[in-house]
């Protein structure tokens, strides 16, 4: 737990809400328009935590409970992964485990907040966010045994860090297999094109969106946030396995970070201009075919 | 060892003295106080002689011991035990004039007991009788509401199942002791009749697994399960999906531990066994809409995992890498003691919301929360904890039994392929937070759906307490790994036949940081809470109805159900998920069925009843005594034929 | 040399379980085409150097497997005006998990076949998964267009055996191989077109009414 490992979580944190920003702009200039400015989600969540706050009454303790816990287990787990490609904040033998725990903890706070409303859209959302993230966990953690198997290491410091950038000269073509797949478990658990389109606007639709379709002004901004943040949690993942960075010093590791991270944000929204979303129970089966890229990846390394 | 006796003794007694309440608590409590303090010795590192007393009953004397596996279970047991006992005083207090409420209780320490003398008992013999007593307790607290048909059936399928095991058993210790021994049966012997012959040993693995398996409810041995612990009463349920099936699991680790290292196909087949039960468990939990059933399937689900862990285990031995060794069965072993504290926790809130509002069914339910606050709360932390979310006691358990399997992919040599099951763990645990967060939803959250849960009243505080103090358990155990990883891997050791201090290193030392990071979430969550409370501390809210998307006039029966939350997960699965589905031109049902009792067992019962009908008919045709008499005759006939071609040298 | 055919090799699996895992047409054929493209590259890349005879081989397939074969079948989609295909008799996640585990299958047998040494080490393996793959499209499939495509998956694999053979092989044994497809193509294509005239639908289980 070192002072710049937690400068760089700070910084993380602070960057995170530009990442969607950056997709969002990527995604309208590829349309023909100019889109919001990039920093556009600053703006909104200081003019969230201005608005008053409207509960339902037929909602408990539980609403207000969940964009807490999601945003506090999310803080949590950005503190395992290693930011500068080196060292993580916190790591002990076995904390993917903790990391996949406290993504499940967010959700399930989340998911929970919704179905306390009472509405059908709630339910509607919560069915399909669990089915999709019943796929997308397998997916993660056959994901992490092929990062295990590259860097020989049980923890994400180690998976994500210097044991496997030593491992990138022979295991490339796996690593590069577990990047893709990564990704697209980036496009499932955060809500984008092609499994569920942040933009829409009808409920009927929706995925994430409509599970927090009753929570407003700072509880909103917490959850959007919130959302932010795992997206980036996420581009951290694919950045670090993509670009292994141990050999840098720690500015200029993390700089690459925050270079790949804008990659990551600008082909998230090249991916939402130039695919529709697909199906709802076509979703499962494309969990299914980033699993079995991950799948591959394992067997490349396994003989 | 007095003191267990001593504490076995005083639940007995406390049964006896059933009527009066405020004895029996008094004399229970202090029974599983008095039996506990021996376990926790042992788990901390002493260990106690064992105690031979010379009986009447062939096979040797009957020996009694403790050592680190029996003082876990037994810890269980005691614990467990002990909250059902409590629950159920005040469960059943309203039942007083109308049911034997007296002999219910009194089984219900009888059952206790037995469970007890089944972990420290060292020989065939006591062990045996432990178990039929065990059983046929079980039997008749499950029948206690025996005036509906589906509970006679259900006990019934539980008698026939157990009596299948115990069959079996008999049959394990009769290979076990074998021709050419002394007939001493106690445990010390038949562990020195290893190792084995291929044919032998492999021939007592497969016999355990099955007598053990249908003890324990691993699929396709389950089948009377969900039946069973649907019927019984809720404190009955709550110990039987606790405690008696993780006998079971303690008769695997008990053969592990006399047989020596079992050879490869052993340890996949128990693997295969883990996944299959672990993931069709949760998908048939998932299709349920009776909440007991639903919980039941979880029950088998978890012992999957807990399967998983033994497999992992087992491997390791076969394969020789002893840490996959000592994490998968310490793994395995706390998995057992935290879903008895969480599972039995899960049941007992259960069973407060259907004394409260009278039905099973969870979609007739809803916003519950308002009505039953702490039965919420306590059934919250429950769910939390079955799917394995920190910082609660799931969440320890299936960490080490995850270390286990992820070692093994980096193993090597054939055990890679077992890492693959990391796959399947993390598959059941997303399933498993699938079900529990419809359950806690449909139950607890949005709007009552019919007036049986507008009525609803908090329970009594005989039944909350109970609940608080198993959800604290849960929390603790959650908090503080460091307590209870080193002792686990003492006992994963112990199984494994290895020294304590070597082989499970690596893990020991990572519960360090692993308690850190579990008081640190559970602080961040505190102190994001306060920041939140403190911060919004300006302005008063301001209360609405919720956003029905312009629908000017939403009813309660428009909120969501479970069977809708769970269809497209279960579309997924197709005919496996065990959702049938029944259609006329008036009306549309689906009906949630357990594949292999009711599309394989009942049906092959139903012909083996035919075919035996049809025999009976064969031997005894129309009336009289003609035409049995007929086949006897020819019987004898039959008998000189054979006599006049073959005998004539005998 | 090495990395670029294994990083083909890799992209031939990818192109394989793409294939098992859309239900359009059209990209089914896009994906035999890349497949084509891939499998055209291969001689050049693996042969120890470069002849008249690879680089001829690599044109031929190239003209044959990426060009020509995808734009008939995309006449005959055209023709036969269908889009899509229906979920095939073992649904599309498990035919993927089946591809997957195809992949593993192969890659297990390929270490334990007495072959002497190859070009390239996934060479045997990657002609494996591809033969089955190839095989699991073919049968489990409805639509006869997705079933031809199967058969074209298979003999791709067969044709990456062949590819470990080319050391001494006389030019034949290509021509052969690729005159097979071509006249099994243009037979099933005939075929195609004809069931479809003839009863209106392309769905092969419609085909069993036939036997009555």
């Amino acid at each position: 737990m070192t002072a710049e490992g937690l400068i760089a979580v700070g910084l993380l944190g602070i960057a995170a809400p530009a990442v969607p920003g950056i997709a969002v702009k990527t995604k309208s200039l590829l349309t023909g328009r100019r889109g919001p400015p990039m920093l556009q989600l600053y703006a909104d969540l200081a003019k969230l935590v201005r608005k008053g706050r409207v509960y339902s009454r037929t909602t408990t303790l539980i609403f207000r409970a969940g964009p807490v816990v999601a945003l506090a287990s999310l803080i949590v787990a950005a503190l395992f992964l290693p930011l500068d490609g080196r060292e993580a904040p916190a790591r002990f033998a076995g904390d993917i485990v903790a990391f996949a725990g406290l993504l499940a903890l967010g959700r399930f706070a989340l998911v929970l907040a919704g179905l306390d409303t009472g509405s059908s859209f709630e339910g509607l959302g919560a069915s399909r966010e669990v089915t999709i993230a019943s796929f997308a966990e397998p997916t993660m953690f056959l994901c992490f045994i092929a990062l295990v198997l590259a860097a020989g290491d049980l923890s994400l410091s180690g998976m994500l860090g210097t044991p496997l950038a030593a491992a990138w000269p022979h295991a490339g073509a796996s690593l590069s297999l577990v990047g893709v797949s990564l990704f697209v478990l980036l496009l499932a658990e955060n809500s984008r094109v092609p499994v569920d389109d942040p933009a829409t606007h009808l409920e009927l639709t929706m995925i994430h969106e409509v599970i927090v379709l009753d929570h407003g002004g700072p509880d909103l901004a917490l959850i959007l946030y919130g959302s932010a943040l795992k997206l980036t949690l996420f581009g951290v993942l694919v950045v670090s396995v993509l670009v292994p960075r141990a050999g840098l010093s720690g500015p200029a590791a993390l700089a690459l970070l925050f270079a790949g991270l804008g990659v990551v944000a600008v082909a998230v929204g090249v991916v939402e201009s130039v695919m529709a979303r697909v199906r709802l129970v076509r979703v499962p089966q494309l969990l299914v075919g980033a699993a079995a890229l991950a799948l591959v990846a394992t067997i490349l390394q396994l003989r | 060892m007095t003191l267990v006796a001593v504490g076995l003794t005083l639940i007995l007694l406390a049964g006896l003295a059933a009527s009066r309440e405020a004895l029996f608590r008094i004399l229970l409590g202090a029974g599983c106080l008095t039996g506990a303090v021996p376990a926790l010795a042992v788990l901390a590192g002493e260990t106690v002689r064992d105690v031979r007393v010379a009986a009447a009953t062939p096979f040797g004397p009957w020996v009694f011991g403790l050592d680190a596996l029996s003082a876990v279970f037994l810890l269980a047991i005691l614990s467990v035990g002990a909250a059902c006992a409590f629950y159920g005083l005040t469960y059943l207090a309203h039942e007083r004039g109308r049911r034997p409420v007296g002999a219910a209780h009194l089984l219900l320490a009888v059952l206790v007991a037995s469970l007890a003398l089944a972990v420290v008992a060292r020989a065939a013999v006591p062990f045996l009788i432990a178990w039929e007593g065990m059983a046929i307790a079980a039997y008749l607290l499950v029948v206690l509401e025996h005036e509906r048909r589906e509970v006679r059936r259900a006990g019934m399928i539980y008698v026939v199942a157990t009596h299948v095991g115990t069959l079996l058993l008999f049959a394990l210790f009769a290979i076990w002791g074998g021709t050419g021994g002394t007939g001493d049966l106690s445990f010390d012997a038949l562990g020195a009749h290893a190792p084995f012959s291929a044919g032998r040993g492999g021939m007592i693995l497969a016999v355990a697994l099955i007598a053990f398996g249908l003890k324990a409810g691993a699929v396709p041995f389950h089948f009377w399960l969900p039946e069973a612990h649907a019927a019984a009463p809720a404190h009955v349920s709550a110990l039987m999906s606790g405690v008696v099936i993780k006998m079971g699991i303690y008769g695997l680790l008990r053969t592990i531990v006399l047989f020596g290292a079992p050879p490869p196909w052993w340890g996949w087949v128990v693997l295969a066994l883990g996944a299959a039960s672990g993931v069709l468990g949760v998908v048939w939990a998932l299709a349920q809409h009776d909440i007991k059933r639903l919980l039941a399937f979880h029950s088998v689900e978890n012992i999957g995992i807990i399967l998983l862990g033994i497999g992992a285990g087992a491997l390791g031995l076969a394969y020789g890498h002893p840490v996959i060794a000592v994490l998968g069965f310490a793994g395995a072993v706390l998995h057992t003691l935290n879903h008895a504290l969480f599972k039995s926790l899960l049941f007992l809130a259960a069973g407060s919301v259907i004394h409260a509002t009278g039905t099973r069914e969870i979609d007739h339910l809803g916003g519950l929360a308002r009505r039953m606050p702490a039965t919420t709360a306590t059934f919250l932390i429950g769910s939390a904890a079955i799917v394995g979310l920190p910082p609660l006691n799931g969440f320890v358990s299936e960490w080490v039994v995850y270390q286990a399997l992820l070692r093994g992919v980096s193993a090597g040599d054939a055990m890679q392929f077992a890492g693959l099951a990391v796959v399947v763990l993390a598959f059941i645990g997303a399933l498993a937070l699938a079900c529990f967060v419809k359950v806690v939803g449909v139950l607890y959250l949005g709007t009552p759906r019919r007036t049986l849960a507008t009525d609803a009243r908090e329970s009594a505080a005989g039944m909350i307490r109970p609940l608080v103090g198993l959800a604290v358990a849960c929390v603790v155990i959650g908090l503080v790994p460091i307590a209870v990883v080193p002792p686990g891997l003492r006992v994963g050791s112990l199984v494994a036949g290895l020294p304590a201090a070597t082989a499970g290193l690596p893990a020991a030392a990572a519960a360090g940081p692993a308690t850190m990071f579990t008081i640190a979430l559970a602080l961040s969550l505190f102190v994001a809470w306060g920041l939140y409370v403190a911060l919004g501390r300006r302005g008063q809210p301001a209360e609405s109805a919720t956003w029905g998307c312009g629908y000017p006039s939403p009813t309660p029966r428009m909120a969501y159900t479970a069977s809708s939350f769970a269809a497209p997960l279960l579309g997924v699965f197709r005919s496996f998920a065990g959702v049938r589905t029944h259609r006329t031109a008036q009306a549309f049902a689906t009906h949630a069925v357990d594949p292999v009792l009711d599309e394989v067992l009942v049906p092959a019962w139903r012909g083996a009843r035919t075919a035996a009908a049809w025999l009976r008919h064969a031997q005894r045709g129309g009336g009289g005594l003609s035409r049995y008499l007929l086949w006897v005759g020819a019987a004898v006939v039959a008998s000189l034929l054979y006599l006049l071609a073959v005998g004539r040298n005998p | 040399m090495r990395d670029a055919a294994q990083i083909v090799l890799l992209l031939v699996v990818l192109s394989d379980l793409a294939v098992l895992g859309t239900s359009r047409l059209s990209s089914c054929i896009r994906g035999i085409a890349a497949q084509g493209l891939l499998l055209g590259l291969l001689p050049v890349l693996i042969a120890p150097q470069l002849s008249v005879h690879a680089v001829s081989l690599a044109l031929g397939t190239v003209i044959v497997k990426a060009v020509a074969l995808p734009w008939f079948l995309a006449w005959a989609i055209r023709e036969a005006a269908v889009r899509r295909e229906i979920e095939p008799i073992v649904g599309f996640i498990a035919s993927q998990l089946l591809g997957a585990l195809a992949v593993a299958l192969a890659f297990a047998i390929a270490s334990r076949l007495p072959l002497p040494a190859v070009q390239h080490p996934l060479l045997v393996p990657v002609s494996l998964a591809t033969l089955i793959i190839g095989f699991i499209v073919l049968t489990t499939r409805r639509k006869a267009l997705v079933q031809v495509v199967g058969y074209l998956i298979l003999e791709n694999g067969i044709y990456l055996f062949g590819l470990t053979q080319t050391e001494s092989v006389p030019f034949l044994l290509e021509l052969g191989v690729l005159l097979d497809i071509f006249v099994g193509v243009f037979i099933m294509g005939i075929v195609v077109f004809h069931i479809n005239r003839e009863f209106d639908s392309l769905d092969s289980t419609r085909l069993t009414e036939l036997t009555d």
